[in-house]
């Protein structure tokens, strides 16, 4: 099927589940969209919100975060310190202004290859509904300062350098 | 909006002898400490070169405890000075301090991280009625009109744990809380109109970082936003650094944030910084019921994990 808009999903997952998971999903000839982008790492605690913001600055419509279920992480405690990151950094987002349709997490163990065919399909076709991500994109495009500074004052001074 | 409270009422808050017995107490205190030897160095406040400011001072002479003072104008939180980023005060010896209510909530918070340890440091508290927010006359006494917004809303007045507690606390008129009320309007936006408040307010940050220099849970001897290989956060002032500057730094803040508003008060560009550090706080605590600075707590709520937590919006 045609559509007017691909969004760009990148995916941050952990190599002990998600991945392998994700892995899975491949081995087993499930189809799922392409427009997932997968960045694999040790661990959902070695991720950082920052990796999110730089994501979404670089042109991501979505952010996939999936690791381990609870319990389960190879480092023991990984996904919990994780949980509470995210739960944390979901609320800072919020009230920064960015919509968290955007933004999934989710548990994907290495068995379930159907969950994340399923978590990525679904994610895929919100952002699609929603449209591009234009915020982070616009800031970075965005050279000059805000309006409030550009005075008629400073533009005169500016003139006469 | 304006980072300066609005027009109330000129009257005084409180009357000039409250100051003089505080600054009494506190020259008489760091006096005794430096002479009998229990203490290297007074961290304090002195006179600013200018009628009615103060600077942070710290002496060594007993002879020059008569310098400290106490003034609505005692706006710097000196636990910055005692972190392990400051090594030249701590390697003086012990040192004593002059903390108000939200300075002891930085220095409860500094001994969890193991910046400090609690019998290394004297704390000499003030029984505080306020300070004087930015903007704020220099001649002028304390008012409800100029004093600081964090004060209006203050719950450590009367601090807890102390060696020594400087001044008794006078009897304050019920201030209405400016700061709760901004976060309230904020938070009943729309996520849209809240973007728009943030760019508004961050695309003035000139990335002068003082609000990174000022606060005393900023220590760390590499900030990661100042890498450049990788590079995390982008350094010059454009937009997309500054969102992303600040994003990061209410993140590292949060949970350990003690609330002194200190970022606040230096930033050049009135960027009300402390409205995020407010909205994380409020969160921790609903999430994790945890609250920063009231005790020496060994692991903040994002460095522990209950099994239990909070998963409803992973799927």
């Amino acid at each position: 099927m045609k559509h007017d808009f691909e969004p760009k999903i990148v995916a941050f997952v952990c190599t002990w589940c998600t991945y392998a998971g994700a892995d899975l999903a491949g081995t087993s000839r499930m189809q799922y969209p392409s427009n997932v982008r997968v960045v694999k790492f040790p661990c959902t605690g070695r991720i950082d919100p920052v990796f999110i913001l730089k994501a979404f600055q670089k042109g991501a419509d979505g952010v996939l975060v999936s690791g381990c279920h609870p319990g389960d992480c190879h480092y023991m405690a990984g996904n919990f310190h994780a949980r509470r990151r995210f739960a944390a950094f979901r609320k800072l987002l919020e009230f920064v202004g960015v919509d968290l349709s955007r933004l999934q997490f989710s548990w994907v163990s290495a068995a379930e290859g159907g969950k994340w065919v399923e978590v990525v399909t679904e994610l895929t076709e919100r952002v699609r509904a929603m449209g591009p991500m234009l915020e982070f994109k616009e800031l970075e495009i965005e050279e000059c300062w805000s309006g409030k500074i550009d005075t008629p004052e400073l533009k005169e001074a500016y003139n006469n350098i | 909006m304006t980072n300066t409270a609005q027009q109330l009422d000129t009257t005084p808050l409180v009357d000039t002898g409250y100051y003089a017995a505080v600054t009494e107490a506190i020259r008489a205190e760091a006096a005794r400490l430096l002479t009998d030897g229990t203490v290297a160095a007074v961290i304090g406040y002195q006179a600013g070169k200018r009628k009615g400011t103060a600077m942070p001072a710290i002496i060594t002479d007993p002879a020059r405890a008569n310098d400290l003072i106490f003034s609505p104008a005692c706006v710097n939180n000196l636990a910055l000075y005692l972190t392990k980023a400051k090594k030249d005060i701590r390697k003086t010896g012990k040192v004593a301090i002059v903390a108000k209510g939200c300075d002891m909530r930085a220095l409860a918070g500094l001994m969890g991280e193991s910046q400090l340890k609690r019998e290394d440091v004297h704390i000499i508290a003030v029984a505080c009625a306020g300070v004087k927010g930015s903007g704020a006359a220099t001649g002028e006494p304390l008012t409800t009109a100029n004093i600081a917004k964090k004060c209006r809303e203050c719950t450590v007045r009367e601090p807890k744990g102390a060696d020594s507690v400087a001044g008794s606390l006078p009897s304050l008129p019920e201030l209405s809380p400016v700061e709760a009320e901004e976060l309230a309007r904020l938070e009943a936006m729309t996520p849209r109109e809240r973007w728009s408040f943030w760019k508004e307010h961050f695309s003035r940050c000139v990335r002068c970082l003082a609000c990174r220099s000022i606060c005393p849970f900023c220590y760390c001897e590499q900030c990661m936003c100042d890498r450049n290989r990788p590079q995390a956060v982008e350094t010059s002032p454009r937009p997309a650094g500054n969102m992303a500057w600040h994003i990061v730094r209410a993140m590292h803040l949060s949970g350990r944030c003690a609330g002194c508003a200190e970022c606040e008060r230096a930033c050049p560009m009135d960027i009300p910084l402390n409205l995020l550090n407010r909205k994380m706080a409020k969160e921790l605590k609903e999430l994790y019921g945890h609250e920063a600075g009231l005790e020496p707590k060994e692991k903040g709520p994002l460095a522990e994990y209950r099994e239990d937590d909070d998963q409803s919006f992973i799927k």
